[in-house]
């Protein structure tokens, strides 16, 4: 009798299923959500990819530069000094506002001033018009103050030996880097971009098919009928459900997809910019993601079974997918470490995942545990309650 | 039998099976009242019309007799199935035909009618040739595999018949059957409800039309602000009236229900 009522409700799950994906897939809305959109933040992520790939092309330091300059005629040794270094000279603009207004406008990279009263000295002050609000400027500022630093540190350590004085004087503590990140360059940063898009992209892709297929059905009429069959109401806002989630498992596929392929394009050209993640961690993020679905689907759900119109429930859900993308937009530049505790946050867990994942760091298997089981279980809760809104009388008699 | 005058149960309670049965039915939204005590009931074989103004309460009745509302006091029954306790059953014994058609656009014809087969829990080789044998009766073989999406009004209304009888249900629920549609098509649909009448179901319409009314139903209950005004057959309400034309009963009979009413009020 039990397994009678299972494969009555288990075959009308299917056929509601069946029926809102081959409703689904002749609407060009429903198709253009799933299929179109998850290339376009990957195109756009990768275009800039490929961009600072154009910039970085060869050894930074190696690289010839050319600085405008006034007065450096009056410090013959350091202009040697820098020319040795590969940097080269050109005429700066002629007042002071000019100067600032070039470089502020981005038209010059920083402009290197020598007073007057450098002439025949040995100790002087140079100075950097810099805009270090702009990238380009802020790494020729510093490649130009690290080469004027070592231009001191031979001076410092010329006058100590004539002096007398113990190598390394004048300088007690010399600091000494060692990066533990694999090959930390600017390719990791955009990696780094990836998961909070990729989570943006899991609450949009089912979207329209969630709000389609509740209150887009009461908008025109077609829920009365079906409510009319003798179906359980939570069956259908399973099936529904289902459906809903079936589009957004084949949106995040396209997503991590196209991010692994136009990234990997985006990189093919250049030496110096490490790969993208292999394919491999593409299909871990996927599995991690899966409770994340489960749950945009249930909110989804929850939310358009609530509201009174097609349009009223676009503008909330066009909203949701900010809400989990905000922290990990956040993450970007303020890493948080997954504990315990962090990671048995609903949503926040398989964005701590993700990130640890792209970031090639390793992960606790039981973390992925507790990130999916909150996770899960919050989706079927938020379910249950669309469930029990979805028996409402107001369900159809408004509208 | 509480909730049915005398009159009304010498004249019903012998003569057939009740199929669809309402019993005191009251509902209330908000502040509105839509049904007070509302009772009647359809039986086999029989073309039962409901008729009355915009907002009597047909619709509310309609949708406690199919299980989307529940009613605040009273009873739904079709063949003897309580509607509140066993929804799902009754359901499956009713088909019914919705004023608002509501079709997927994205469908077609025969898509609608084998969703439909398959949320009642048929299935396989015996719904398809369901769905063949209704594509014939209901005349449309022209369009049964295009999409619904410009569908003319009695294209509408064909799939939305197929839809309601694919699980060949005994009782019938047909609101406004033939509104908005060309004599050719009322003409189909009127055939097709005095054929289904033929083959012993019980069938309850309502319906605006009062010619309709007159040459369909066996039986019309006339319903004014959420309660029973009149009942009987068309002959016995025009004479009750005494007048011929059944509009100008309708009128008639609906303006002493009113006057009943606000008698009962005023006493109350």
């Amino acid at each position: 009798m039990k397994d009678q009522a299972m494969n009555g409700w288990g075959r009308r799950v299917w056929a509601v299923f069946a029926k809102e994906i081959r409703d689904h897939t002749r609407d060009r809305r429903s198709l253009m959500l799933a299929l179109i959109y998850p290339l376009l933040a990957p195109l756009l992520v990768a275009g800039a990819l490929f961009l600072a790939g154009k910039t970085l092309q060869g050894d930074f330091r190696q690289q010839f530069v050319t600085i405008p300059v006034v007065g450096l005629e009056y410090a013959p040794a350091l202009e040697t000094f820098l020319q040795d270094n590969n940097i080269l000279f050109a005429p700066a603009p002629a007042t002071r506002t000019d100067m600032e207004g070039a470089v502020r406008e981005g038209r010059l990279p920083v402009v290197m001033i020598v007073p007057e009263s450098a002439r025949d000295q040995e100790n002087f002050t140079v100075e950097l018009i810099t805009n270090t609000g702009r990238v380009d400027n802020l790494r020729i500022t510093l490649r130009l103050s690290t080469i004027i630093r070592a231009y001191n540190e031979r001076i410092a350590k010329r006058e100590a030996r004539a002096a007398g004085l113990p190598e390394g004087y004048g300088s007690a503590v010399k600091i000494e880097r060692t990066n533990v990140s694999r090959d930390a360059n600017i390719a990791v940063f955009f990696y780094n971009m990836m998961p909070p898009l990729v989570i943006f992209m899991i609450f949009l892709g089912g979207v329209h098919l969630a709000i389609d297929t509740t209150v887009g059905e009461r908008e025109r009429g077609s829920l009365e009928p079906l409510l009319l069959a003798p179906v359980e109401r939570w069956v259908l806002l399973l099936a529904k459900a289902l459906a809903a989630f079936a589009f957004t498992a084949v949106t995040t596929v396209v997503n991590l997809a196209a991010f692994r392929v136009f990234m990997g394009l985006a990189v093919a050209t250049s030496e110096r910019l490490s790969p993208p993640p292999a394919w491999d961690v593409f299909m871990l993020a996927f599995v991690i993601a899966v409770p994340l679905m489960a749950i945009a689907v249930a909110l989804q759900m929850s939310i358009a079974v609530i509201t009174r119109s097609m349009k009223e429930a676009q503008i909330y859900l066009g909203l949701l997918p900010l809400v989990p993308a905000l922290p990990g937009m956040v993450m970007v530049f303020a890493p948080m470490n997954p504990t315990d505790a962090t990671v048995a946050v609903p949503i926040l867990g398989q964005m701590l995942l993700i990130n640890q994942l792209v970031t090639e760091q390793a992960m606790l298997p039981h973390h992925l545990g507790i990130a999916t089981l909150s996770t899960t279980v919050s989706a079927a809760l938020i379910f249950l309650l669309a469930a029990k809104w979805f028996r409402r009388e107001k369900m159809f008699v408004l509208g | 039998m509480p909730g049915f005058s005398g009159l009304e149960r010498q004249r019903l309670g012998d003569t057939f099976d009740v199929m669809i049965e309402m019993d005191g039915l009251h509902k209330r939204f908000d502040q509105v009242r839509a049904l007070n005590g509302l009772s009647l009931r359809a039986g086999d074989g029989q073309v039962t019309g409901l008729i009355g103004p915009n907002g009597a309460g047909k619709t509310t009745a309609f949708r406690i007799v199919y299980g989307l509302l529940r009613p605040d006091s009273g009873t739904a029954r079709v063949d003897g199935v309580d509607v509140a306790q066993n929804r799902m059953r009754a359901q499956s014994q009713l088909g019914v035909l919705p004023d608002v058609r509501g079709l997927y656009p994205r469908l077609t014809a025969r898509e609608h009618i084998r969703y439909f087969g398959q949320l009642h829990g048929a299935g396989g080789a015996g719904l398809e040739a369901d769905i063949d044998d209704l594509i014939e009766r209901l005349g449309m073989r022209d369009f049964a595999d295009r999409l619904a999406k410009g569908f003319s009004r009695g294209q509408e209304l064909k799939v939305a018949l197929g839809r309601a009888m694919v699980h060949r249900p005994k009782n019938l629920i047909l609101d406004e059957p033939t509104n908005g549609l060309d004599v050719m098509s009322s003409r189909a649909v009127r055939d097709l409800i005095a054929e289904m009448k033929g083959q012993g179901h019980c069938i309850l319409i309502s319906s605006h039309i009062m010619s309709e009314v007159s040459a369909l139903c066996d039986r019309l209950v006339i319903v004014d602000q959420g309660r029973v005004a009149a009942a009987g057959s068309p002959e016995e309400l025009r004479a009750r009236a005494g007048v011929d034309d059944l509009e100008d009963v309708f009128v008639r009979l609906l303006g002493e229900g009113a006057k009943k009413s606000k008698n009962a009020e005023a006493a109350q």
